[in-house]
């Protein structure tokens, strides 16, 4: 008898390593939503997005679009002359400001004994509750349904469609 | 010699400077450089007071303040040069200067300040304090009899630009170890509202400065979300959230503005109830006010570069009270308030709760106070009286405080000079304010 009901047992135990490769794989993408929350979070703070691209861009214009170009590039071969381009990289590095999350790592507060108050121990720590609402991303009421493909939420058929159609795995592929 | 003291609320979003003494700050300028699209330059940013019509549409902005602390030095010398010789008309080295830190900067961020105000500017003396104490300061100078100041302890919920801060107060020191803080404040909601529209309506995500304005001007705290999600649902004039904010078209318009100030209005006509019931009377109210501006509303939106809002005027505010639901690990603001008192001493708890002021751009939004109210009421022992005050311009609360100080007569010997600072170096002098 109970070498009987091992052999299904066995087998059920290969369906499921089945199922295993698939939640390996859901896993790996749900490690993907993971870093697209994080970085959607991060995004909260930006201040323009792109903007450093643009300001190189409008510099070269600029360079170009002068009258001066001559005197620009005598002065920019001047100044290349006296500094190497490591040098100048160098500088650069130096010169670019740092956002606050270098400058945190840097101070090294987790060195801190325990009963000092820091940047890090004042930050007011997970909610008691882990219960999340869900508002639909495309029209933003109560959410119920989740998207198979990318993870996010919406609340109808209807949006979807809509989410489906714009940005299904914007955040996550 | 001594003449005179600046004092200087170096915000995230918004500086706000003045004379210590006087009432009100001189200048309020926005804290960033920004660079139109039909500029190369970087352009400093006119003060909020004035309203000449500096075209800011798709402006990049550079700010010297990331996550509330200073991490760009050099153009924040650039915006205080700015700030000092053309606003403010000082000349720094004969003057000193009270100046707000927030909480918990690290060392390297102290050290970069001092040398700003010291090597760069030459003020003669410097004192920096922490906005809890200063917003407490001014509470307790106003209302003498009141409870903040006979028992000379607070918690001062500072909901600002870059991040929300609740303090424990007492004694006019605040209670560093108590302090929480949440990692949302009015930048990570406008952006977060940007980001709503331009993918339900409008491209708005470089439009930084506009959407500032559609948020203070549209966005409120609802007091029952899952019920105004049912009311924002409804069509036509049942949705008491519908309303219109029209872009500017850089010809007529150099600022967007709200279509129908009544429609943005008709929130407020919900009360503690169900449903409302005087649609009605509303409807009547808009049939007097003007007929064609109807016809005007329903044509197409695309053409006059326009958007709708419904949903999105109280689901953005909301994140503060529920920071889960954006995804972050962190308690909402009640959470937040009672964790701050629960670390301070027992005795202390109940004229906490019963004097908890509310500060910071952020509070503004309509009904914030009631909401905190209500989420707060049932985490509080019920023994306990809560009683939350708001500041009467939460904005200038702090430099209020500052300016407060700043005139004391004790304000002098609690400074650091220039000369200690050259004698000591910055982290012996910074030991002299106590956080």
């Amino acid at each position: 008898m109970e070498e009987d009901t091992s052999s299904p047992i066995r087998r059920v135990s290969s369906r499921t390593r089945k199922v295993a490769s698939k939640m390996a794989a859901a896993l790996a993408s749900s490690d993907n939503r993971a870093q697209a929350a994080l970085a959607r979070l991060e995004a909260l703070e930006n201040d323009n997005a792109g903007m450093e691209m643009q300001e190189t861009n409008e510099d070269d214009e600029a360079s170009l679009d002068d009258d001066d170009q001559v005197y620009m590039q005598k002065k920019m071969s001047k100044s290349m002359k006296r500094k190497t381009r490591q040098a100048k990289a160098l500088e650069n590095a130096r010169k670019a400001p740092r956002t606050f999350i270098e400058l945190l790592h840097e101070a090294n507060l987790e060195s801190l004994p325990p009963h000092v108050p820091s940047y890090l121990k004042a930050a007011v720590g997970p909610p008691s509750s882990t219960s999340r609402r869900h508002f639909c991303t495309v029209c933003g009421s109560a959410a119920n349904y989740t998207c198979i493909r990318c993870g996010i939420r919406f609340c109808s058929c209807r949006c979807q469609n809509i989410h489906n159609d714009t940005r299904c795995l914007k955040f996550v592929a | 010699m001594q003449t005179n003291v600046v004092v200087l609320d170096n915000g995230g979003g918004l500086i706000k400077a003045g004379l210590g003494g006087e009432r009100d700050p001189s200048t309020i300028i926005p804290n960033c450089l920004y660079r139109p699209l039909s500029s190369k330059k970087w352009l400093h940013p006119s003060p909020t007071s004035s309203d000449d019509p500096t075209d800011l549409t798709s402006a990049a902005v550079r700010r010297p303040i990331d996550r509330g602390y200073l991490i760009n030095p050099d153009l924040q010398r650039d915006i205080w040069a700015h700030l000092f010789s053309s606003l403010l008309h000082i000349t720094p080295a004969q003057s000193s200067l009270l100046l707000t830190e927030p909480l918990f900067a690290i060392p390297s961020i102290q050290r970069a300040t001092d040398e700003l105000v010291f090597e760069d500017f030459n003020f003669s003396a410097l004192y920096v304090a922490d906005s809890p104490s200063l917003v407490h300061l001014y509470e307790a100078s106003r209302r003498p009899t009141g409870i903040v100041s006979k028992a000379q302890c607070s918690v001062v919920v500072d909901c600002g630009f870059s991040f929300t801060h609740a303090a424990p107060v007492f004694q006019n020191f605040t209670i560093n170890y108590a302090a929480k803080r949440i990692d949302l404040g009015g930048k990570a909601l406008t952006n977060f509202l940007k980001e709503l529209v331009s993918y339900r309506s409008v491209n708005v995500m470089d439009e930084t400065f506009l959407m500032d304005d559609v948020k203070e001007k549209l966005c409120f705290v609802s007091l029952d979300v899952p019920r105004d999600l049912r009311i924002a649902k409804k069509y036509g004039k049942d949705n008491l959230f519908r309303c219109t904010y029209v872009l500017p078209d850089g010809v007529e318009h150099t600022k967007g503005f709200v279509k129908d100030p009544a429609e943005a209005q008709r929130y407020l006509t919900l009360t503690d109830g169900d449903f409302p019931a005087q649609v009605g009377t509303n409807k009547d109210l808009d049939q007097l006010q003007v007929t064609e501006k109807r016809e005007d509303r329903k044509r197409v939106d695309l053409t006059k570069n326009e958007f709708e809002l419904s949903n999105e005027r109280f689901l953005v505010p909301e994140m503060i009270f529920h920071p889960a639901d954006l995804g972050m690990n962190q308690a909402g603001l009640a959470e937040c308030i009672v964790r701050a008192v629960n670390s301070c001493h027992p005795h202390l708890h109940p004229v906490l709760y019963e004097s908890i002021i509310l500060t910071g751009g952020s509070t503004l939004f309509p009904r914030f106070a009631e909401r905190i109210e209500r989420e707060l009421r049932p985490l509080v022992p019920d023994c306990y009286r809560v009683n939350i005050t708001s500041q009467e311009d939460p904005i200038l609360g702090v430099w209020r405080g500052g300016s407060l100080l700043a005139s004391s007569p004790d304000f002098e010997a609690m400074c650091v000079t220039k000369a200690e600072y050259e004698e000591l170096g910055s982290a012996r002098c910074r030991r002299r304010f106590f956080h």
